[in-house]
């Protein structure tokens, strides 16, 4: 199980975390301005940005680590 | 001009991941068959195949074929994002020497000795725990496979480019394993899982957008410029925590 786990999420709770809450997010926007052109417009690159994000997050142990 | 760029990436991603992981997976097979009865590494790698082998079944036609389109994006493009985000993460760490670097040969090595330390296997009897760790690994690495190239060929393009994708890697693996060890040290694994990384996390995106309604500018092009925002702020992050470990040695 803990091999399956770390196959799926990976080595860190940031990652997958930062992962969830991008979904979370999209979907709440796309519930409330879906029909909007910003988000058609502009969302993919929110949603860049939010992963770029979460992405930064997990590495941020490495940053101020040793 | 888009499709062909959606094609050449689905291709280049399917073909570097599946190489990757089975190179792993070779790594395993080799170590326990070589410290142990090569017969007893097949027989769990052989299992392991068998799984497998129902999990595409599973995947494939059960799961993916009945879902609508647009939430199999989102699913879709989750799934890469939590693959590729992870490769990525080990890469900058990787190229920025904050960690190991990747190595299917020091893989291999470790596994010889895990497996030297066990007692031998009795004569006649079946070898259980040489069976296991081959089928084990065969089977995590062969799974990151299945999800990866099902995934990709959800794509643009469908499943041909992913599926040759992984023809290729299989063909050149395999061609590998018979003039091993050599051509494995030299392989730039660590910068190879890299650019695995910017593909499925480019991808991740992609999907996740159009299963959301999103329209990307340039259409499947835009899978360019989304690599390119990857492997900027890649570089970036490379670069920062290569300073930061220069700054503080261990």
């Amino acid at each position: 199980m803990k091999a399956l786990r770390k196959l799926v999420l990976g080595e860190t709770w940031t990652l997958p975390l930062g992962v969830f809450a991008t979904l979370a997010l999209a979907l709440v926007l796309d519930a409330v301005a879906g029909d909007t052109p910003w988000w058609r417009h502009a969302g993919g690159f929110l949603l860049l940005a939010c992963v770029l994000i979460a992405l930064a997050v997990s590495l941020a142990p490495a940053w101020r680590r040793r | 001009m888009a499709g062909v760029t959606a094609f050449l990436l689905t291709l280049i991603g399917a073909a570097l991941a599946v190489g990757l992981e089975l190179l792993e997976a070779m790594a395993i097979v080799l170590a326990v068959g070589s410290t142990r009865r090569p017969r007893d590494a097949v027989i769990g790698a052989a299992g392991a195949v068998a799984l497998l082998a129902l999990a595409v079944v599973v995947v494939g036609p059960l799961v993916l074929a009945r879902l609508p389109l647009a939430p199999l994006q989102v699913v879709i493009g989750t799934a890469l994002l939590l693959f590729g985000l992870e490769w990525l993460r080990k890469g900058v760490l990787r190229l920025a020497g904050a960690r190991a670097p990747s190595s299917s040969l020091q893989e291999y090595l470790e596994e010889r000795e895990a497996m030297e330390a066990l007692p031998p296997p009795e004569p006649g009897k079946p070898d259980w725990p040489a069976r296991i760790v081959a089928g084990k690994g065969v089977l995590l690495e062969g799974l990151e496979v299945v999800l990866i190239v099902a995934a990709l060929g959800a794509g643009p393009q469908g499943l041909a480019p992913a599926v040759l994708g992984a023809a290729v890697a299989v063909v050149f693996v395999v061609g590998l394993g018979f003039v091993l060890h050599r051509p494995l040290a030299r392989l730039p694994e660590s910068h190879l899982k890299y650019a695995v990384g910017v593909v499925l996390s480019s991808f991740g995106v992609f999907f996740l957008g159009e299963g959301l309604g999103v329209e990307w500018p340039g259409h499947d092009a835009a899978l360019l410029y989304l690599a390119v925002a990857f492997v900027a702020v890649s570089q970036a992050q490379i670069h920062a925590v290569a300073v930061r470990h220069r700054e503080v040695p261990a």
